[in-house]
């Protein structure tokens, strides 16, 4: 966007500033509705068990994969429930994942006494090729072989599978599927260029200072006060700012002083205050010019469970005077003129990547849209608030953009359903470390990525 | 001394009839776990699900709402939900 419309214009800056210096008005927002309000905790209570969110979860997506399965194997398969399975029988049987892996953290095999071992440290992966798939409906487990990849699925997953249960007890599988993408949205998006700004993991508060040059030029390029008149007239059709978490970096989380002593901490403040005000400082030069929505992510000082809650408005006072600061949950979702936004801050996907044989974050993001849900894995192994009465993760309509932040690059694709819908997946790669956002067209969503980096190769486009 | 509020006499206790009516919505598998939640939220929640749970449990619900062993599950003596 940037370069084509900015060469010709170039030749501006070298010559005298004009007397009166041409203006460049914003466009206007169209439309937007939050659509978030699931995302939204009220009552927050902890006293109730995961069991409940599983069985919603189960109850909600079963009519839709039942059907997916009648289409996909014949309206005359049996669908049976586990309890009811015949040996040799032919079948189809829904229910929920389990996979059974033996690097899985347990906190029971940590603090178990006659086992004696030391916590094992994080790993980058879990899986092993000794990993099991079970499946459970609301009765029963039986255990899956066959013709189903053990080391791609993940435990939360709802399927359903087509086989037989073998004489030795488990299932042998011959073909399986997933709820698929859900129904579509009607696309209402501008007829004009519009772009949507995203970024991610922007890291303030890390030890270095490098990442703070490239994210005052991105600051610099969406105000406007960056580059000759082409650049500020594009940079004038971005609509919006989306900050997909991880503002603070992951050094703000330091917690040595609390095996300190009181007296030797009283003075010291946390580092996440000094990184909060940057941030309220980058927030309100943003604020005055664009509609910026800011989620939280891993590192950020909100609830550690998913969805997390906005950031408090207290922590940005100077932003906070502004309407065009949003504080949104994570996952966000959104109707920005016309266009459905799905994201997320990352952990979703980081999380799936940990206990899967996928690598790329582009894939795992396709999948989780694929599977009908935003995050499986939750509640086994990301934290997540114990719904009891829905799962808000159950995807029920198609998002036009779906993207996860803080990915390790950028990557995006075009995915067409059999049903007409249309979906942009977006990874929006960690600012801090990449100095890359990624600007979507609303009007045909594409989308391109802006680098910025300080010295040497060419920073955008 | 005076007591704060009079403790309202009006509603008899629930018949065992009615409670074990309950207990049998409580363990019936069909309409999810039943531990952490009021029989009120579960019966909604089933509701909603399409899983049509009988109309005279939620009746018989809204009718005894202030009295704990009605509103909630039933517990063995000592366990919490």
């Amino acid at each position: 966007m940037f370069s084509e419309q900015a060469a010709p214009t170039a030749q501006g800056l070298l010559a005298p500033p004009l007397a009166e210096p041409p203006t460049f008005p914003r466009v206007p927002v169209l439309g937007y509705s939050d659509c978030s309000q699931p995302f939204q905790l009220g009552e927050r209570s902890f006293s109730r068990q995961y069991a409940h969110i599983y069985a919603v979860r189960l109850a909600g997506m079963r009519p839709g994969l039942e059907q997916r399965a009648q289409s996909r194997w014949g309206n005359d398969i049996v669908l049976r429930k586990l309890s009811e399975l015949q040996a040799g029988e032919k079948c189809c049987i829904v229910g929920t994942l389990f996979k059974a892996m033996q690097l899985q953290p347990s906190i029971l095999q940590e603090i178990s006494e006659e086992h004696n071992l030391v916590p094992q440290p994080p790993l980058p992966k879990y899986i092993q090729p000794s990993d099991e798939l079970i499946l459970e409906d609301e009765l029963q487990r039986i255990k899956l072989e066959g013709a189903i990849d053990v080391q791609k699925l993940v435990t939360g997953t709802i399927l359903a599978v087509y086989g037989s249960e073998q004489d030795d007890g488990k299932f042998l599988v011959e073909d399986l599927c997933f709820a698929d993408l859900p129904p579509p949205l009607p696309w209402t998006g501008p007829s004009s260029d519009r772009f949507v700004l995203l970024a991610s993991g922007l890291g303030l508060g890390s030890v270095s200072g490098e990442a703070l040059l490239s994210t005052q030029l991105l600051v610099d390029v969406v105000t406007g006060q960056l580059g000759a008149e082409g650049e500020q007239s594009c940079a004038a059709h971005i609509t919006r700012v989306i900050l997909a978490g991880n503002l603070l970096s992951q050094n703000t989380q330091s917690r040595d002083t609390i095996n300190k002593a009181k007296y030797l901490t009283k003075k010291t403040q946390a580092a996440s205050v000094e990184a909060v005000k940057m941030l309220d400082e980058i927030l309100l030069q943003l604020c005055t010019s664009v509609p910026v929505d800011v989620m939280p992510g891993e590192f950020d000082p909100t609830n550690y469970t998913l969805p997390q809650q906005p950031l408090h408005h207290c922590m940005l006072p100077l932003a906070s005077a502004y309407t065009t600061l949003r504080l949104v949950t994570n996952p966000y979702q959104a109707n920005l003129d016309g266009v459905r936004f799905l994201g997320t801050s990352g952990q979703n996907i980081s999380d799936i990547f940990k206990y899967s044989s996928m690598d790329d974050y582009l894939e795992i993001l396709e999948w989780t849209l694929l599977a009908g849900h935003i995050s499986p894995t939750a509640p086994d192994t990301l934290g997540c608030y114990p719904f009891y009465k829905s799962d808000p993760f159950i995807l029920t309509e198609c998002p036009h953009v779906y993207f996860c932040g803080n990915a390790p690059h950028f990557q995006s694709k075009l995915l067409q359903g059999k049903e007409g819908q249309q979906v942009l997946l977006v990874t929006v790669p960690d600012f801090s470390a990449t100095q890359t956002a990624c600007l979507v067209n609303l009007r045909d969503l594409t989308c391109q990525p802006i680098t910025f980096s300080g010295f040497g190769t060419d920073s955008e486009d | 001394k005076v007591r704060d509020c009079p403790r309202t006499p009006s509603q008899p206790p629930p018949d065992p009839a009615l409670l074990e009516m309950l207990r049998r919505f409580d363990l019936s598998w069909e309409y999810g776990p039943c531990t952490g939640i009021t029989r009120l939220q579960r019966w909604e929640r089933a509701q909603e699900l399409g899983l049509s749970p009988p109309g005279p449990i939620r009746d018989a619900l809204l009718e005894h709402q202030d009295n704990p062993d009605v509103t909630y599950r039933w517990v063995w003596s000592g366990m919490g939900a």
